[in-house]
């Protein structure tokens, strides 16, 4: 037998392509996400230490007021101690706009707690200096010496950039970094990651703090750490995972779709083998090495190809991103092992069914007369009546999902019922395509007819071919419909708590009459309108501007109104709330005159608080302009829309709030998101598109007569490509459009089951451009994978071709 | 359009295969004119050329040289496409297997080759249509599939298929090579009425003398070179 496989591994490994392309991209992915991770976690975990070498014990769990009654104590009993941790605060460098949000951290006054690392210039002496980070400021105009402001209004700091530093640690880096007096000086809320403290005091710090801090040894910390930062990564790996096995799984089906098709083309030459004394056993073995040896070769060479993608892709992003946490990855045995394992695995495990099929061969095959075409597979009973079974008992447990809000439920039932529809795909497949082929046939000629009955003439085959595109198809729309539904919960979020793209409201006096006039110029701004105002004063809040939205509609977002108080409240932010509680009474003053009013809290105007018109009126008689409302242009970009009206503001002396800011770093998130997904589930619609172009190659292989039969009756070379672009775009068209249904239900369910929970009636939203292109896209590519089947058949003359065995 | 006296004619007919030193020449120039509205048998061993001497007239191989001229129109200088369009107008075709698609029912094997090239069925080919499948007697199989169908009723539907278009030759390839002799006489038969009553042409390649014997002409192919075309002298003892 030993010659026999060899032989047959010789003449059929261009057979096998499809099949060894899927296990190589499967495999790949396995070793690229080990790549990833690993430069990932040790980008991360490099440096963790830096920050404190210097310092006896670590204090974590503890708030920025505590952080600086651990500085005071340090101070006080000649100790010392560095907060790390940072807060996002708006900067400008000279009379421009840095950012509008940038991370300041802090610098230690100990030498021995200052963990930077020194590029250019010196570290700061104290207050007043302030010190960059090289990568952020890297070509930005700003140069040591130049004035930096940072923060708002009157809690803000003007500071000299004196040095450049760079950051060993990733996991603890801002932009800048102000000494402590500084920091705290900034009217924000203070993130504290830790406080490195060093000095004789540390054994007695832990006494001295409220519950919940925690105190470490330096040591200690740093390995809870690095854990820590590790198990964060683990969590990426194992998501990328999930892919990798949605691909392998996509793969399976391709393979097992390859041998079944080989295996019956070949069931002659078995058969033979079987008539000259070959046992079952013997074939069963040398088929099954086959598929070993296929396993082997392809997991290997998905080893080399997933190695030079994630060197790769390490290089492109420490490329794109200096200061990003990538270092370059060391190559794990254990993951290399296990990648290999599963390639094997998985080709053996898509083997075992078609090649026990091939042991139930009657050696009397061999000696029929030529009918290998005649490979007739249809849907058994038993199967028709599982994949029904299947179906309802899934559905129903998606019911049970909606209504008790159960994930585990909705995952459950979301597979039984995709695997019915698996095992029913016999069945509906072909009817689905005998519908659609019926459907065009009327206005297509004679190649779509043919195209319809070939597609259909091998029903197992049709929907082993289908079921891969399916599966990557169903997920993408289910993803994507989903994702659309949760960025209109959001958007619905967002509109409520910025329900205006940006304001300018006057700091300490009215705005000046040219002022909106000189916004509404700015390109980006779609309209802005001067809002009248006065200043009060609020019990418990102190003093700030009222101003009372009028004939702002067409400015804020969301529902009309949804910007305007009802009469009798007044909105204050969020930040100056303090101790007031939304739904409390205040007193407001005006100039001698005062009213009641019922508080709401909220943030998204800037720093004033909204009362109606009616209320405004009521308590000043001579309103001015205070705050400049601005809606954005769809599209416009936040940051630079954000710089331009800061310059306004500036020079008019007013504050300027930037939600769109928000609004687009959440939109980006979520486009993010959507595009890694869909990106990552491409790969498995690219190995389903792999099986359709095998499929159809084998299927020319096999139909090499009738081919040549019907090119003898008159079919042009054009109509024969045509017919078999046909047969791959109907394949394509209709495992595309089925699974957009199956996605678009799971997106419904899901919507149901788990979004209505966190957001009242959360609507399903269809993304239709997304899912027309997901279908067109997948249309073109079934187009591209008959390209190479199309040719090869059309090339054959009829002469040859009826020759042909 | 007159009709032709000669249904196909080719002239100093060549055919190589490979080059060099592997080069098979399977014509070596063969003159041959077929006359319309015969029955001609093209017969001689294997490896003679004859199935290669059908390809050839029948527009389904390019010869090496030599010109070859059917119903009017010469062959050797159409391209691809223009040979496949004249096939479906004016060539039908009997093969000795594999003659019918498995996935059509054989009425829809019937009317493949109108169907291929666009054809409307009206009034007229549907006069045809009932016409061939009668004379051929497969009215009550034209909706079963091949598999359902014996080896003699599959022929008979190759038979309508390439009759139903009315081309001006039907070529047919070791119709009866797959047959038992019973089978074998009904399908010659069928092949020589279609001569005598429907006014066909058909040109039969063959290496059995019995099915040779249907013929009204015998064209005997030897080493790639034909011999004169000669009247069959008896008429089978059956």
């Amino acid at each position: 037998m030993r010659t026999v496989l060899r032989a047959s591994l010789r003449t059929h490994t261009r057979r096998y392509i499809s099949a060894a392309v899927a296990v190589v991209i499967g495999v790949s992915f396995i070793v690229v996400t080990s790549l990833l991770s690993d430069a990932t976690r040790a980008g991360l975990v490099a440096g963790v230490e830096v920050p404190y070498r210097g310092a006896d014990v670590v204090v974590t769990d503890v708030d920025a007021d505590e952080a600086a009654r651990i500085v005071d104590r340090a101070e006080r009993d000649g100790d010392s101690a560095a907060v790390l941790g940072w807060t996002p605060q708006k900067v400008r460098v000279g009379d421009r706009l840095f950012e509008d949000r940038t991370d300041v951290g802090g610098i230690a006054a100990d030498p021995d707690l200052r963990w930077q690392l020194l590029r250019e210039g010196r570290l700061p002496d104290g207050p007043g200096e302030v010190v960059a980070d090289v990568n952020a400021v890297k070509g930005r105009d700003v140069a040591i010496g130049d004035s930096v402001e940072i923060g708002t209004g009157r809690s803000s700091v003007e500071a000299t950039l004196v040095g450049l530093v760079d950051t060993p640690s990733a996991s603890i880096g801002a932009q800048l970094y102000l000494t402590w007096p500084d920091l705290r000086g900034l009217d924000s809320d203070l993130w504290v990651d830790s406080v490195a403290y060093a000095g004789p005091g540390s054994s007695s710090l832990a006494g001295t703090l409220p519950a919940g801090a925690t105190v470490q040894p330096r040591d200690e910390f740093v390995e809870d750490r690095q854990a820590e930062l590790t198990k964060e990564v683990n969590v990426l790996a194992i998501l990328l995972l999930v892919f990798a096995a949605i691909a392998l799984f996509v793969s399976v089906l391709v393979i097992a779709n390859t041998f079944s098709i080989l295996f019956a083309q070949r069931a002659r030459d078995f058969a033979l083998l079987r008539c000259v004394g070959a046992t079952r056993r013997q074939i069963l073995r040398s088929v099954r090495v086959e598929a070993v040896a296929l396993g082997i070769v392809s997991a290997t060479l998905g080893l080399l190809v997933g190695t030079g993608l994630g060197y790769g892709l390490v290089a492109l992003a420490k490329g794109a991103l200096p200061s990003g946490s990538m270092a370059f990855p060391t190559p794990s045995l254990r993951w290399y092992a296990g990648a290999l394992v599963v390639g094997v695995l998985v080709t053996v495990v898509a083997a075992w069914l078609p090649t026990r099929r091939v042991v139930r061969i009657n050696p009397l095959a061999a000696l029929r007369p030529d009918d290998s075409t005649s490979v007739h597979t249809g849907a058994g009973r038993l199967r028709v009546l599982l994949g029904v079974a299947a179906v309802a008992v899934g559905v129903g447990l998606l019911a049970l999902s909606i209504s008790a809000s159960n994930a585990v439920a909705m995952v459950l039932g979301g597979v039984t019922s995709f695997s019915g529809v698996l095992l029913f795909g016999p069945v509906l497949v072909p009817a689905l395509i005998r519908a659609v082929g019926g459907l065009l046939g009327r206005v297509a000629g004679a190649p779509l007819r043919l195209a319809t009955e070939n597609a259909v003439r091998n029903p197992r085959r049709t929907a082993a071919t289908t079921a891969s595109l399916l599966v990557g198809v169903t997920l993408t729309t289910a993803v994507l419909v989903g994702l659309a539904s949760s960025r209109s919960a959001v958007n619905e979020d967002l509109d409520r708590d910025h329900p205006v793209d940006l304001t300018l409201t006057g700091t300490d006096a009215p705005l000046a009459a040219d002022v909106v006039d000189r916004v509404q110029a700015v390109p980006g701004v779609s309209s802005a309108v001067a809002l009248d105002g006065a200043v009060g004063s609020i019990s418990g809040a102190g003093r700030m501007p009222l101003v009372a939205p009028s004939g702002t509609d067409g400015v804020t977002r969301g529902a009309p109104g949804m910007a305007t108080p009802r009469p009798g409240d007044i909105w204050l932010p969020d930040d100056l709330l303090d101790g007031l509680s939304s739904g409390g009474r205040v007193t407001v003053r005006v100039d001698g005159r005062s009213a009641e009013l019922r508080v709401r809290g909220g943030s998204g105007w800037g720093e004033a608080a909204v009362v109606a018109p009616t209320t405004l009126a009521r308590l000043t008689t001579t309103p001015a302009t205070w705050a400049v409302w601005v809606r954005a242009d769809d599209g416009a970009d936040a940051e630079d829309l954000g710089g331009d009206l800061d310059a306004v503001a500036q020079s008019a002396d007013a504050d300027l709030v930037n939600s769109l800011r928000e609004r687009s770093w959440v939109t980006l998130q979520l486009d993010i998101l959507t595009a890694t997904v869909v990106t990552l589930l491409g790969i498995a619609v690219v190995i389903a598109l792999i099986g359709i172009g095998n499929t159809l190659g084998l299927s020319v292989l096999e139909r090499g007569r009738e081919n040549a039969l019907l090119r003898a009756l008159g079919l042009t070379r054009r109509q024969l490509r045509a017919t078999l672009a046909a047969e791959a775009l109907l394949l394509s068209v209709v495992a595309t459009v089925l699974g957009t249904v199956i996605g678009v239900a799971f997106a419904w369910v899901a919507v149901q089951a788990l979004v209505q929970r966190a957001v009242d009636a959360a609507p399903v939203v269809l993304p239709w451009g997304q899912l027309a292109a997901v279908i067109v896209v997948a249309g073109v590519a079934g187009l591209v994978s008959a390209l190479l089947p199309a040719r090869r058949a059309a090339r054959v003359t009829p002469a040859a071709g009826l020759s042909l065995d | 359009m007159t009709t032709p006296t000669l249904a196909a004619s080719a002239r100093d007919l060549t055919r190589v295969y490979g080059h060099g030193d592997t080069a098979v020449h399977a014509l070596r120039g063969v003159d041959l004119d077929l006359p319309a509205g015969r029955f001609t048998a093209i017969m001689g061993p294997s490896g003679s050329g004859k199935s290669t001497l059908m390809h050839c007239l029948a527009g389904l191989d390019t010869p090496t040289s030599g010109t070859v001229t059917v119903a009017g129109r010469a062959l050797q200088d159409m391209d691809d496409t223009a040979l496949t369009v004249f096939r479906r107008e004016h060539v039908g075709f009997v093969f000795q297997s594999f003659n019918l698609l498995p996935m059509l029912t054989a009425g829809q094997n019937v009317l493949l080759p109108l169907e291929l090239a666009g054809r409307r069925v009206d009034a007229e080919l549907r006069a045809r249509y009932d016409l061939v499948v009668d004379v051929l007697g497969i009215r009550d199989r034209l909706g079963h599939r091949p598999s359902e169908l014996s080896g003699g009723q599959q022929q008979r539907v190759a038979i309508a298929r390439a009759l139903v278009s009315q081309p001006d030759i039907v070529f047919a390839d070791e119709p009866t090579g797959n047959l038992d002799s019973e089978t074998s006489a009904e399908v010659l038969g069928f092949l020589r009425r279609s001569v005598r009553e429907l006014g066909q042409t058909v040109v039969m390649v063959t290496h059995e003398t019995d099915a040779a014997a249907y013929a009204d002409d015998v064209v005997v192919i030897t080493d790639g070179l034909a011999a004169d075309v000669r009247p069959v002298v008896a008429e089978p003892a059956r």
